[in-house]
């Protein structure tokens, strides 16, 4: 007998609740490659610090999944009209988009390297000169070649949306090809992406940093589609959503401080990436892309060969060299400075003159604001439910706390632990002098 | 790649050189056309969003140069909503890349610094999707129509005429002929 094409299933999620699945989804969640996520733990080392965050990419995709429809059925409910006009949308068209977004969700983080983040520097350089791959090129790559098949060719698909993998993959990459969907791309990769809330509550959860908690039902009942002057819809909030948005603001400032830049974390993430390296046969991942631009299906294949659990088996067996060592040893770098979370130019010049006279016993150097863990100044656009003209004004204005927060640009140095003493010395030496000098 | 702080003082030249201010849009395309079209070695990495490209690492860096002090900024608010003034502090910084990217930093001031934020992000999104495809590959309508798919509220003469100026300025590569 067929099975039922409408048949939903469920997962039941520590945060969500029940998360719902069909038949076509529940086909590209039981990949080989989707469960390898099971396999990527979400904050890498974190458990160390935070001994419950054992979390894993596969729960966070589906958490970003189910937030992201919810979010989307919300805009559709709110700013239908709008967004037809504006994108000449017909009613078939808004099936098609929510399927779209729930699988860019879904596949978004499903080319994580092992231990999330942590890898992303070994990531190779891009053809283009433009920086390092990031794991959002190897997601494109599997949903082009891995998962086309499950994607293009299963029957709920091709009988209601005729959605492709390519469809899927130029969303997440943001190319002209995804051209009017371009619109949802905010709710996987933006100020208000389903990504950011679902891991803020799910890391909120797994840590027990509870200030990481924001009022997710208040933003859903809240988002819209904002009309902008001669540039086409933004997303953004209704007025009774301000409090919302800043307590969403608010939990991604104490997460990043908290959780995200906490000192130890950082420094395991550090050890974990240059062990491997000692792992890893050239040093590095291979490329998502070759030459021509066309996927590098090999590089494909090894990169996910590499999970947390090959990894840990590999630092077991004494592969990972010093850092792999000081991994399985807790033997982590130390901390012997860092400038305050938004440090000015005299901060600055005082970190500099630490690390100068600390030489090099600084083994290592963290900079909040670069790679992952950047906390970028950004502003979620309000609208005005009082005035009949719907006026729209930035979070920042309406949320003078939002406003006075200022970008975090904190610096770490580490030192080794048993060298730690006599850095410390040096430091204060350094402290010490300033002040007097400061007094005179 | 160019240095972060030399990328702060980059921002604090731009809003100086366009009369003293500039806006959050305004500096993320002209970083855009610096990397994109001048190859400056800035190592953003834009993406589309139906505002045109994108890297949320330069707002990283524009809070950074806030802190430093290389600029400071405002809301302001315009009849038909909100913006940001991002405006240089005294006294100028110096720096080596000021004298070695002078021509490319006066050249998008020359170029785009009297476009509004509307016509930014119109050729910007051209530039990207021009830059997406091969070289001589699509004809001007090709590009007119992928342009159009992602700005819809531009109407299609708007759109031929802002990739016909860029293309007479030679800076698109895709086009036929």
């Amino acid at each position: 007998m067929p099975s039922d094409p409408n048949r939903l299933f469920e997962f039941r999620c520590p945060v969500h609740g029940f998360i719902q699945l069909n038949v076509w989804e529940r086909e590209i969640v039981n990949h080989l490659d989707f469960q390898r996520l099971r396999r990527i733990r979400q904050l890498a080392w974190t458990d160390y610090i935070y001994p419950g965050a054992m979390h894993t990419r596969f729960e966070h995709s589906l958490g970003v999944m189910h937030v992201a429809t919810r979010l989307f059925d919300a805009i559709e409910e709110r700013s239908k009209d709008l967004l037809e006009k504006e994108f000449s949308y017909q009613s078939a068209a808004w099936g098609r988009h929510r399927q779209l977004v729930r699988l860019a969700a879904l596949l978004h983080d499903i080319g994580h390297g092992p231990f999330s983040h942590a890898g992303e520097e070994l990531m190779p350089a891009r053809l283009n000169g433009d920086g390092k791959h990031e794991h959002e090129d190897y997601s494109a790559a599997i949903i082009r070649t891995r998962l086309k098949d499950v994607i293009n060719n299963h029957q709920l698909n091709t009988s209601n949306w005729g959605i492709l993998a390519e469809n899927v993959a130029a969303l997440l990459e943001g190319k002209t090809s995804a051209a009017e969907t371009l619109f949802w791309r905010d709710l996987v990769t933006g100020q208000l992406d389903a990504d950011r809330m679902d891991y803020l509550l799910r890391d909120a959860l797994h840590t027990g940093a509870r200030s990481g908690v924001f009022d997710l039902d208040r933003i859903v009942s809240t988002i819209v589609a904002i009309p902008h002057e001669n540039r086409g819809p933004r997303l953004g909030i209704s007025e009774g959503g301000v409090h919302a948005a800043e307590s969403l603001v608010l939990a991604r400032y104490f997460m990043f401080t908290q959780v995200y830049f906490h000192r130890t974390r950082i420094s395991y993430d550090y050890h974990l990436q240059q062990a491997l390296q000692e792992l890893l046969p050239e040093g590095s991942f291979p490329p998502p892309a070759n030459v021509d631009g066309s996927v590098n299906e090999d590089g494909i294949n090894e990169y996910l060969s590499w999970d947390d659990w090959r990894v840990q088996y590999e630092l077991q067996e004494d592969k990972g060299g010093d850092h792999g060592k000081r991994l399985l040893n807790r033997n982590h770098y130390r901390e012997v400075f860092h400038t305050v979370e938004s440090p000015g130019r005299p901060e600055v010049e005082e970190y500099e003159l630490i690390k100068k006279a600390l030489g090099e016993l600084v083994v290592y150097e963290a900079v909040a604001g670069k790679k992952w863990y950047k906390l970028e100044r950004s502003d979620v656009p309000v609208r005005s439910e009082r005035q009949s003209n719907g006026q729209v004004k930035p979070l920042s204005h309406h949320s003078k706390l939002v406003g006075s927060l200022k970008p975090i640009a904190q610096r770490r140095l580490y030192v080794e632990k048993e060298k730690q003493s006599d850095a410390n010395a040096l430091r204060d030496g350094v402290l010490i002098n300033k002040k007097r000098g400061e007094d005179d | 790649m160019i240095e972060d702080l030399d990328k702060y003082i980059l921002i604090e030249e731009l809003s100086r050189k366009r009369g003293g201010k500039i806006g959050r849009t305004a500096l993320m395309k002209f970083m855009f056309f610096l990397q994109t079209i001048r190859n400056m070695p800035l190592g953003y990495r834009f993406t589309l969003y139906s505002y045109g490209p994108f890297d949320s690492d330069v707002l990283s860096d524009l809070g950074e140069a806030e802190l430093l002090e290389y600029v400071e900024s405002d809301i302001m608010e315009y009849p038909g909503g909100y913006g940001y003034e991002i405006r240089p502090t005294d006294p100028p910084s110096k720096s080596d890349i000021l004298s070695q990217y002078d021509g490319d930093i006066n050249w998008v001031i020359e170029e785009f610094g009297e476009l509004n934020s509307a016509e930014l992000e119109l050729a910007s999104t051209a530039v990207f999707a021009d830059r997406e495809e091969p070289s001589s590959s699509q004809s001007l309508e090709d590009l007119v129509n992928r342009v159009r798919q992602v700005k819809p509220h531009f109407t299609k003469e708007t759109i031929r005429a802002r990739v016909e100026d860029l293309l007479n300025k030679d800076l698109l590569s895709s086009i036929k002929g």
